[in-house]
């Protein structure tokens, strides 16, 4: 069930292909700011069938043409031969902790932590970034962790850049909130005695764990109601800046983020969304499978952690047809890292769920366009169409066969490959 | 257009392997019982066929046999649960079961060389339980054995971890039967010894007991040679009644040592990364009779020369296919393949899956694909899995091939072994029908087909 059926001479064609590509693309660094044209390899643009024998022109890192083999090439290009190669959009993971050291993932000094900015603690010089390229991963979103109820803002980055500015997609890209019992895991009530470690804290229990929801909103919902008032005194009003981001949840302006694994956990973060009125997205939603109906009627999408795994934290349960379930019902969904110690090979992980029956090409959308789509960022990265980054990764055949292997990743035009 | 018939029929009564002093146990149905009631089969085969239940044919639309080009279109006959014949031309006799696959591919069953899998804890605490062996601690209704035989593995060497310096000994089982007994191919198949220095010790420290351990056997059985010498005199000389044997013997920890250094027991040693493959030169200079297979850790591959050199058949360790490293200057991490660098040494070497857990490496697809896409040819990852192992374990004669007089431990395919999505749809163990991916309650649930989803119920 490959994507591109490659006939076997043109596999045979591959290995000097790519020997020959290797010398082009080495030798003629791809400049920022001319013209360079990528020809000869089998293009899926996602954004639109897939092209046989494709050519993509960039300029000044961004695409300004793709089609077949008749688009015309500017004079003075830099041509770059992928013959017998393929090449998707760079692969987007909504959801890692990338660049950030597990230490500084969760802040411990209070549950509700809607104002801290994982922004601020991204390092650019991260090895997590070389690795996110080596598989093809070209834009990423980095989340606060999952011990706090509320852990924070997100930030949408590419995996290449000196500074955060060189890198920024999106800043305060989806705030963090976790349902379910791992805000609560290992904490323990304070019931006299000293406080001595961090762990005494709250919520102790999943109920706890709404409450603690529940009262930032209400606090929020309050926040917005003085502001709104023309007659609130502005000393009245405080100078809270986690009222101002859950204040701006509340209108709509920034995505709740919401990890929920289990049935019960996934409920209730519908039941908050619709008693609050935000605007959220499922994070880790392994038992999506059984709240299919509602996910599909309110519209709400789903990012999915490795289908080829079989454990799931928080008493869940997977199940091997999820995403087909999910892509039967119209349900938008993507494939992402989540909260792990690594960063997922994602074009692998593609590559079980078309073992579990998606069809490859909704597989490929799910970790190119999609979760472009979810965050809001499809205008930029996601599909190689007129207008976006010139964001590309060059496969040895086709990208959810196992035997194939990232050939070259570019990122707004540059070779960015690590060797 | 290539055929080949079984020379005899019966290749398997009493098999044993030259250097195992175990003999391999076959399920009762492939123990014939005489040779005249064998060779009254035999002519009877050739007037009338015998009865049904003897003869499976499997018609496939590839068969890769391992022994050389795959077959298109080919029947696999198999009689009393040894491979019969295989080819093209090959006629279904008219009583023979049928298993369809034409757009299938039969291959041998995965052979594993080496695993901990289906056993309740793997590394004993003690460090030189050489008398421990794994029928005590094989769980027939774990989860592994089902795994295997949905992955399309049909022989088993079980065995202790890497951790305890010499750990117990392991054995080959099939992962069907509701007893050890009943799984068991060949016990005392092997000593697990370890040059990984554990919790607290030191490497230094590591080898220094793994030589004293060898060097108190060797002194204790020159002490019983010792003893047994002067019992002999004196019963030559009348000292001692000539009816009375000599009695002494070596004790239960030192016995297995001395069967590893005498070359009864083969030993398996865990050879962690590259710093240890001196030492191994050095035991096997020190102790010549020594069958050693290594099982090889993640950065032996540095040392792939001297490991050619020591020419001792080779296990890889499942985090030996692909490997990231990470420069110490640099702190560049880059991902090699120990693999490839063993394969262009034109080393042999078998893998290691780790079924029952839950990462990509449980799946044998995935664990010969990684070796192919960094570069080993295709053939050389199947034989990885089906050839190689067979030869490790002495079991070449059994397993790893589809060609007359083999067991009939057999897997048909979906499709391409290496897809990602190709399903294993039969495993048949030594001709009997273990498992069916239609009949996989496990697989069922997997894909919600009990009307739990709500999304698939409308």
């Amino acid at each position: 069930m490959m994507l591109f059926p490659l006939p076997a001479w043109r596999r045979a064609a591959v290995v000097l292909a790519a020997l020959a590509a290797a010398v082009v693309t080495t030798t003629t660094a791809t400049a920022q700011t001319g013209v360079t044209v990528f020809r000869g390899a089998r293009i899926h643009p996602v954004s639109s069938p897939p092209i046989a024998d494709g050519t993509i022109v960039v300029t000044g890192g961004r695409i300004a043409a793709v089609g077949g083999a008749d688009v015309q090439i500017p004079s003075g290009a830099t041509i770059v031969d992928l013959a017998g190669l393929v090449v998707t959009p760079g692969l987007v993971d909504a959801s890692t902790t990338l660049g950030v050291p597990d230490i500084d993932l969760n802040e411990q000094g209070e549950e509700v932590t809607p104002q801290l900015r994982i922004a601020d603690v991204l390092d650019p010089a991260s090895r997590d970034f070389v690795a996110a390229r080596r598989f093809g991963v070209t834009t990423v979103q980095v989340d606060p962790g999952n011990r706090n109820v509320i852990g924070g803002l997100g930030v949408v980055v590419k995996t290449v850049g000196d500074t955060l500015a060189q890198m920024l997609v999106k800043d305060e890209s989806g705030l963090r909130l976790t349902m379910g019992a791992e805000p609560s895991s290992g904490n323990r009530a304070i019931r006299g005695g000293t406080p001595v470690g961090i762990y005494y804290r709250r919520p102790t229990t999943r109920m706890g764990v709404v409450w603690e929801t529940r009262q930032a909103f209400y606090a929020a919902k309050a926040y917005l109601e003085r502001k709104t008032d023309p007659d609130t005194p502005p000393e009245l009003l405080g100078t809270d800046p986690g009222l101002e981001v859950l204040a701006r949840a509340l209108r709509g302006e920034v995505v709740v983020h919401t990890t929920a694994r289990a049935e019960q956990d996934i409920r209730t973060a519908l039941r908050l969304m619709d008693e609050f009125g935000y605007k959220a997205l499922l994070e880790e939603a392994t038992e999506a499978w059984r709240v299919v109906d509602e996910l599909a009627e309110k519209g709400i999408p789903v990012l999915l952690a490795a289908p080829s795994r079989l454990a799931a934290a928080d008493g869940a349960e997977v199940r091997y047809h999820t995403l087909n379930v999910l892509a039967q019902r119209g349900v938008s969904f993507a494939i992402c890292s989540g909260a792990g110690d690594a960063p997922l090979p994602l074009i692998h992980e593609a590559m079980f769920a078309v073992r579990n029956g998606l069809a490859p090409a909704k597989a490929l959308e799910a970790i190119t366009l999609r979760p472009a789509e979810i965050l809001a960022v499809a205008d930029r990265v996601g599909s190689l169409q007129p207008g976006r980054d010139a964001d590309l990764v060059v496969w040895t055949g086709d990208p959810l066969d196992p035997t194939t292997r990232v050939h070259a990743v570019y990122i707004g035009g540059r070779e960015v490959t690590p060797r | 257009m290539t055929t080949r018939q079984a020379p005899d029929p019966r290749p398997r009564r009493g098999a044993t392997h030259p250097s195992s002093p175990d003999p391999v146990r076959l399920h009762p149905m492939l123990r014939l019982p005489s040779p005249l009631v064998a060779a009254a089969l035999t002519c009877a085969l050739l007037s009338a066929p015998a009865s049904a239940q003897d003869l499976v044919a499997i018609r496939a639309g590839t068969v890769h046999t391992l022994t050389g080009e795959p077959l298109k279109d080919a029947v696999v006959l198999i009689e009393n649960g040894v491979i019969r014949a295989v080819g093209q031309d090959v006629e279904v006799p008219w009583n023979a079961r049928v298993i369809e696959a034409k757009d299938g591919v039969v291959m041998p069953a995965y052979v594993l060389a080496h695993t901990i899998g289906g056993l309740s804890g793997s590394n004993e605490n003690m460090e030189n339980v050489p008398f421990l062996t794994v029928q005590d601690a094989i769980d027939p209704s774990s989860e592994f054995f089902d795994e295997a035989l949905r992955n399309g593995i049909g022989t088993i060497h079980v065995i202790p971890g890497n951790r305890t310096l010499f750990g117990g000994q392991g054995m080959i089982v099939r992962p069907s039967g509701r007893t050890v007994e009943e799984m068991t191919v060949r016990e005392h198949s092997g000593l697990k010894l370890s040059l990984e220095a554990d919790r607290g010790t030191s490497r230094m420290a590591q080898i220094r007991k793994l030589r004293n351990v060898l060097k108190d056997a060797v002194d204790a059985k020159a002490e019983l040679d010792r003893k047994r010498a002067e019992f002999d005199k004196e019963k030559e000389a009348g000292a001692i009644p000539a009816d009375k044997e000599f009695d002494g013997k070596l004790d239960e920890q030192k016995q297995p040592i001395l069967d590893l250094i005498e070359g009864r027991l083969p030993g398996y040693l865990f050879v962690p990364s590259a710093a240890e493959v001196p030492e191994v030169e050095r035991l096997v200079r020190e102790y010549p009779d020594m069958k050693l297979v290594l099982v090889l850790g993640p950065t032996c591959h540095k040392a792939a020369d001297r490991i050619k050199a020591l020419g001792l058949p080779v296990v890889l360790e499942s985090n030996a296919l692909e490997y990231e490293e990470r420069d110490p200057e640099t702190g560049d991490v880059s991902v090699l393949c120990p693999a490839k660098v063993f394969a262009d040494a034109g080393i042999e070497f078998a893998i290691s899956v780790s079924p029952g857990t839950s990462s990509a490496e449980r799946f044998p697809w995935w664990q010969m694909a990684a070796m192919v896409r960094h570069g080993v040819d295709r053939a050389t990852a199947l034989r990885s899995l089906t050839t190689v192992p067979a030869k490790v374990l002495g079991l070449a004669a059994e397993f790893g091939t589809i060609e007359p007089g083999r067991v009939a431990c057999l897997q048909v395919l979906t499709g391409d072994p290496l897809a990602a999505t190709t399903w294993v749809e039969t495993t048949l163990i030594e001709g009997e029908v273990v498992y069916e991916r239609a009949k996989d309650a496990r697989l069922k649930l997997l894909f919600g087909a009990d009307g739990e989803t709500a999304g698939e119920a409308k």
